[in-house]
């Protein structure tokens, strides 16, 4: 997904991948600073949505919202709902009361939860990890980490296709895979098995593939892609970096307050 | 450019040494074969020309091992990555999996070289080109077929320019084609970089037609060290489970059936056959 969206460079695309960090953690700052709904909602509608739009990734952004915050929303709702004391009862269900000081907990937290993984999925939809990486590599962060988390981001498509092939296997040999929950179970143990120990297995070979490429070679690091950065933008990521602690110091002046 | 003495390596928590005295010597530019039964210490054998020995795997490994003037006892492997590549039979295990395209898998090692990026470019699609993967260049590396993927693994070491090249069964996925594509990249290597190459191989007809030398490992030890004909026709008469080419067979069976002169040497290759019949 990630490729695909960055051959059709658009302005959000197109920047550096630090300054795009660096806006969606101010979203993330901005929604757990803001005290009320509305306002954690205006961070989303206001900031998210527009770079969304921008990124022309408007439609498929909010599907993933939806998708992903839809059981988290119905789950804070229910609990909070019911669990957070409070002298307004909007419901009744023999001893449990529904308050709606729960109800407006849960509407808070959902909203806040909305802007993360917006911010999050938005990130991933117009920035490729390994060019994020390589951005922090550059600031400093160790190469093994950047390594890991790439890795861990492209291998997991092979992961489940590796996945597929040993129950195919295991099917081929009579391994019933398929009906109810109890032979579902059964089948678990020799799919994770082999899956596992197939793995494992495989870590040696990575790592000397590895090492004949020099990862570990201590030194200058070059890349073949250039991130372009201009001054404009580095003036824009301490501009918001300053926003993002005006905000935090702003929320503890309010909460000292209160 | 390769100098090993009195070389015996044991694997950690192993019995029987895997390399038990190997004495060699590899001039610059020189296209190696090495052949040998499964379990005979080839594989073994390239991990410590590439420094794996003892740096990856322990165990005890006597006598010395220079390559590239390095002592590979004393060279870290990432220090010796430059000088010597290593290219092993598994390719999907040899993608890196930290880049999106397979022309920045290519220059993945170079990036860690840190070669600027206007040579790295150049030098990763030679590199493709060379194994005609340049059209794939754009493509997912883990969306590649086996043959595929064993010629990506190729090209990035390929990429790095090293002196040494070390290929453990590089063609293994291949086909007859794409194996041929291989052995003639190889040798176009080592004839005009002087690139010294070390390949371990079962495939006999393709060694024998395009390496310099042909070396054989029995249970650890060097037992034959000479021409790939020769070699190859004293195998047939040895218990060291290295095969024949179906042209070597044919040939005995004709001077068994004294079809062809008793003193005759036993061919390899087709042409050889032809040559011996007529």
């Amino acid at each position: 997904m990630n490729s695909e969206v960055s051959r059709t460079p658009t302005g959000l695309h197109a920047l550096h991948p630090l300054t795009k960090l660096t806006l969606m953690l101010l979203a993330l700052v901005a929604a757990a600073a803001m005290p009320t709904t509305l306002a954690v909602l205006a961070v989303f509608l206001g900031l998210l949505l527009p770079l969304a739009a921008w990124g022309r990734c408007l439609g498929a952004f909010l599907r993933t919202c939806l998708r992903v915050m839809t059981p988290f929303f119905i789950s804070l709702v229910l609990i909070q709902g019911f669990f957070t004391p409070g002298p307004t009862a909007l419901l009744r269900l023999g001893p449990f009361r529904y308050t709606l000081e729960g109800l407006l907990v849960a509407l808070l937290f959902s909203s806040r939860l909305l802007v993360g993984l917006g911010a999050a999925t938005l990130l991933m939809m117009v920035t490729r990890p390994d060019a994020l990486m390589r951005a922090l590599v550059a600031r400093g962060l160790p190469n093994q980490i950047a390594y890991i988390v790439v890795t861990a981001l492209q291998i997991v498509p092979t992961f489940q296709a590796r996945a597929h092939s040993i129950l195919d296997a295991q099917r081929s040999r009579g391994l019933e895979t398929e009906g109810r929950l109890i032979v579902r179970l059964r089948a678990f143990a020799p799919l994770v098995g082999p899956l596992i120990l197939s793995s494992l297995m495989e870590i040696e070979e990575r790592a000397i593939a590895l090492e004949a490429r020099a990862f570990n070679r201590a030194g200058r690091r070059t890349s073949l892609i250039s991130l372009r950065d201009t001054r404009g933008q580095a003036l824009l990521r301490r501009v918001l970096l300053l926003a993002g602690l005006a905000l935090v110091a702003a929320r503890l002046m309010l909460w000292r307050a209160a | 450019m390769i100098t090993v003495s009195g070389l015996r390596y044991r694997y950690p928590e192993t019995a029987r040494p895997a390399l038990d005295g190997i004495d060699l010597s590899i001039e610059a530019g020189e296209l190696v074969g090495v052949v040998g039964a499964n379990g005979a210490g080839k594989s073994t054998l390239c991990y410590a020309l590439t420094g794996y020995i003892p740096h990856f795997f322990g165990g005890t490994m006597e006598g010395e091992v220079q390559v590239g003037g390095h002592d590979v006892r004393r060279t870290p492997v990432s220090d010796l990555a430059a000088d010597v590549g290593l290219v092993f039979h598994n390719p999907f295990n040899q993608i890196s999996g930290a880049r999106y395209t397979v022309l920045e898998e290519v220059a993945f090692g170079l990036e860690n070289l840190g070669v600027e990026p206007g040579a790295m470019r150049e030098r990763s699609m030679h590199a493709l080109r060379a194994t005609g993967l340049d059209g794939l260049a754009e493509r997912s590396p883990f969306t590649l077929s086996g043959g595929e993927q064993q010629r990506l693994a190729i090209a990035a070491v390929m990429a790095m320019q090293p002196r040494v090249l070390v290929l453990d069964e590089p063609t293994s996925q291949l086909d007859p084609a794409g194996t041929r594509a291989a052995f003639e990249v190889l040798r176009g290597l080592a004839r005009s970089r002087e690139t010294t190459i070390v390949l371990t191989e079962h495939k006999l007809g393709w060694l024998a037609a395009f390496v310099d030398r042909l070396l054989v490992l029995h249970a650890g030890r060097l037992v034959a060290d000479g021409l790939p004909r020769r070699v190859l026709a004293e195998a047939v008469d040895q218990p060291w489970g290295v095969g024949a080419t179906q042209f070597t067979r044919a040939v005995q069976a004709a001077r068994q059936r004294r079809l062809v002169a008793e003193g005759t040497i036993l061919p390899v290759t087709l042409d050889q056959a032809l040559e011996v019949l007529r």
